[in-house]
């Protein structure tokens, strides 16, 4: 089980720096990056800003997993999803402003309209969203499991 | 009456404290290890960075959704032109100061109280102040903000500020006015009075962001950071000069905790509404004069004597006179007018620094003279040199850019 | 009858004042927030009652503006029954405060707030002793919940000023 969730943090951790250093290179060379489902931001603040945001949750990942079960490393892990999250909650809720209003035809966006806001590609940081989630799992088998152990000893 | 000294005091305490209370095994949990995450340089700098984003992309993302998404539409499509139609005689000046601009074709330019007086406190500054405040109240009552002044204060300390000056610092990002009155949790006069000058100089409030959003969308960012850099250079240069202690402050630091819904909800309506029974008013006052102004000559009279000196020394058109004058009511007022005048992009960027430097708008005026009328007095000498001074480097700096 | 709120910076006293007067002043989870003093009303058994909230201060030694305030308020209110709100996972620091004010002679009562914080943090306070040794009423509330606070408004009305020398005595029995 430790073993297990350092190589699976350490491989999210690996991709998620990974995907900020895309991100910033992206927004350096000034073009914005799509392949299949994948876009990468160019913009200064999605790209560069969020960019950094991400490679930083990568390093918290990759600083956290060596001896993950222990509180102080864990709450590495946690941290770097929830930079996560507050990247990626972002970009969803700013999807959501964007799909509601109806531009300059009508108050409110057509449903076909509202609806392909929504359809991919996605950025890295929803990208890596489901896979963050995993923080959660841990954490609550981890508690599982100390309760268990003092059950145990009583 | 017995009086203690201080040390029997702590003795008596001690003794109280054996004999009631015990203090059992207590293991760290992840909360606290996340706590000290947010609190430890390496760790805690990316972490704020990430809130400022966090902060930063809701802000323009709610403020975007109603202003743009709705109240563009419905100010400048529908309300706009229903009042040019139904107000009564497009020549007279009850019209010009209530509807404004007959030519007009959007809110910006008309610069009625009706027409932009209402756009701009309604569908600008409402939205922004909303989402600043919800912001500001989540991390206030997470616990975050006292963890950021520590924080802060490794490195603000380098430049002789204490780390507590955030608290008011990030309070006048919503309002200058309740920011000056949490610079009492100082301890001495001059960083009391360093914190509450700076503040009044540098810190655009969230009304002014908001309309800055509007406005300037794509130089808002240099705005800020002029703004913010000239916060940090000021501060410096007067805890050198002003003479007094600027005391080393202990910053309690609670438990982080969950927000609750009914706390949040209430102090965001509390303040919004406090925001607007004073915004609201000011607005619309500044609307009437600024129009009786400019229908009575004045401004144009005040703009040819100031030419000179806005033309030759800070590099923006004349024009901004006009602005200026509406700035001492509401700084959002006066960069709404600003879009409405000529210019280069670089003086707009200018003009905007100008404005929010040059003076405070009248109800931060009002609450620095409750703190002191030495204070404020001093207070308007830094500004006169800082307006002066920061004013003109702009205008340097374009030149040596050869853009001005 | 009136009411005074006294203790540390972000102990919980908006929050018990707003939840004792129905007030809406703001509390926030950082030192500092309250920076001015405000009254309000309860009633109490048919009876009228002034509270007043005011800023947190350390000691009577006021070290800011702030601080000034609460205590300007404390010596203008010298018929006022003192509530001293303490952190509970915190006692000591509270307590010197709290002997500042009984000291001066105040009627003092206790508020022992923030007790799930300190049950949280395994810190366990014998009540019924701390009451014998400093012969004032104190009651362990948790203001954000509203626990205690009935108990402390009903034990805080017949509380009378108590001297030190008596306190010194009993906390050697
Ligand atoms: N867990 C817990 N939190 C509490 C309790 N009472 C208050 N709080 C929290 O403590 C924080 C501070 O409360 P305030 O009432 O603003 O504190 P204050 O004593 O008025 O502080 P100042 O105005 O700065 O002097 C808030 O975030 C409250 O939610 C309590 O009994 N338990
Ligand atoms: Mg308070």
């Amino acid at each position: 089980m430790k073993r297990l969730s350092s190589i699976y943090f350490g491989i999210l951790g690996v991709v998620t720096l990974a995907f900020g250093i895309a991100d910033l290179l992206v927004t350096i060379g000034g073009s914005g990056l799509s392949f299949g489902i994948l876009e990468i931001p160019c913009d200064a603040f999605r790209g560069g800003w969020g960019g950094l945001i991400i490679l930083s949750a990568g390093l918290f990942y990759l600083a956290g997993i060596k001896n993950i079960s222990e509180i102080h490393q864990l709450s590495k892990v946690m941290m770097g999803s929830i930079l996560i999250w507050i990247v990626a909650g972002l970009d969803i809720f700013a999807m959501i402003t964007e799909s509601i209003p109806g531009g300059d035809r009508s108050w409110f966006n057509t449903l076909e309209g509202f609806l392909e806001t929504y359809a991919p590609p996605y950025t890295p940081a929803i990208f890596l969203l489901p896979f963050s989630l995993v923080v959660f799992y841990y954490i609550l088998k981890k508690e599982r499991n100390i309760l268990k152990k003092e059950e145990d000893e009583e | 009456m017995t009086k203690l000294d201080v040390d029997e005091r702590w003795d008596l305490i001690d003794k109280i404290s054996k004999k009631t209370v015990t203090f059992g095994e207590y293991k760290h949990t992840l909360k606290d290890a996340i706590g000290e995450l947010t609190v430890k340089p390496l760790t805690g700098i990316p972490i704020a960075i990430a809130v400022l984003y966090g902060f930063w992309s809701f802000f323009s993302s709610f403020a975007g959704f109603f202003t743009d998404g709705f109240f563009v539409k419905l100010f400048d499509e529908h309300w706009l032109l229903w009042l040019q139609e139904i107000f009564p005689g497009k020549e007279s000046w009850l019209y010009y100061i209530f509807v404004g601009d007959p030519s007009a074709t959007n809110c910006f330019e008309a610069f009625g109280v009706l027409t932009s007086g209402f756009f701009v406190a309604i569908g600008v500054v409402l939205p922004a102040i909303v989402a600043f405040y919800l912001i500001l109240t989540l991390l206030e009552d997470s616990g975050y903000l006292p963890r950021l002044a520590v924080l802060i204060d490794t490195i603000l300390h380098r430049i002789g500020l204490h780390g507590y000056a955030i608290v008011p610092t990030i309070l006048s990002l919503g309002c200058n006015v309740p920011a000056v009155a949490a610079t009492r949790v100082l301890e001495t006069r001059k960083e009391r009075f360093i914190m509450m000058t700076i503040l009044a100089i540098f810190i655009p409030c969230g009304a002014q962001l908001g309309i800055m959003k509007e406005v300037i969308p794509d130089t808002m960012g240099f705005v800020i950071f002029y703004l913010f850099m000239g916060y940090l250079i000021f501060g410096f240069i007067l805890n050198k000069i002003i003479p007094g202690k600027t005391p080393e402050m202990l910053i309690d630091v609670p438990p982080y905790q969950m927000p609750t819904a009914q706390n949040v909800g209430r102090k965001l309506w509390m303040r919004t509404s406090s925001f607007f029974k004073v915004a609201l008013p000011f607005v619309l006052l500044g609307c009437v004069i600024v129009n009786v102004l400019y229908l009575t000559g004045f401004i144009a009279w005040m703009g040819d004597i100031l030419s000179p000196l806005f033309i030759g020394w800070f590099g923006v058109p004349s024009e901004t006179a006009g602005p200026l004058i509406a700035a001492f009511l509401r700084k959002d007022l006066a960069v709404a007018q600003l879009s409405a005048i000529e210019m280069t992009r670089y003086q707009m960027i200018s003009a905007v620094v100008l404005v929010s430097i040059y003076f405070p708008c009248v109800a931060t005026f009002a609450m620095m003279l409750r703190e002191g009328w030495k204070e404020l007095l001093g207070s308007i000498a830094v500004l006169a040199m800082v307006v002066t001074l920061y004013g003109g480097l702009l205008h340097l700096i374009w030149i040596l850019l050869g853009v001005a | 009858m009136k009411i005074l709120l006294m203790g540390h910076p972000n102990v919980g006293k908006s929050v018990l004042f707003n939840r004792l007067t129905g007030a809406n002043v703001i509390e926030s989870n950082y030192p500092g927030t309250t920076i001015d003093y405000t009254k309000g009303y309860m009633r109490v058994g048919g009876e009228e009652v002034e509270v007043i909230d005011v800023p947190g201060t350390f000691s009577l030694d006021p070290k800011d503006k702030a601080e000034e305030v609460a205590v300007k308020m404390l010596h203008e209110s010298r018929d006022a029954t003192v509530i001293c709100v303490i952190d509970a996972s915190k006692i000591e620091r509270g307590l010197y405060l709290v002997l500042e004010i009984v000291e001066e002679g105040y009627s003092v009562a206790i508020a022992l707030n923030m007790w799930d914080v300190a049950e949280d943090k395994n810190i366990k306070i014998d009540v019924v002793n701390l009451e014998r040794i400093l012969g004032v009423p104190v009651v362990s509330t948790t203001a954000i919940s509203g626990e205690g606070i009935k108990e402390l408004v009903s034990r805080s009305r017949g509380t009378a000023p108590v001297e030190v020398d008596d306190i010194f005595e009993r906390v050697e029995d």
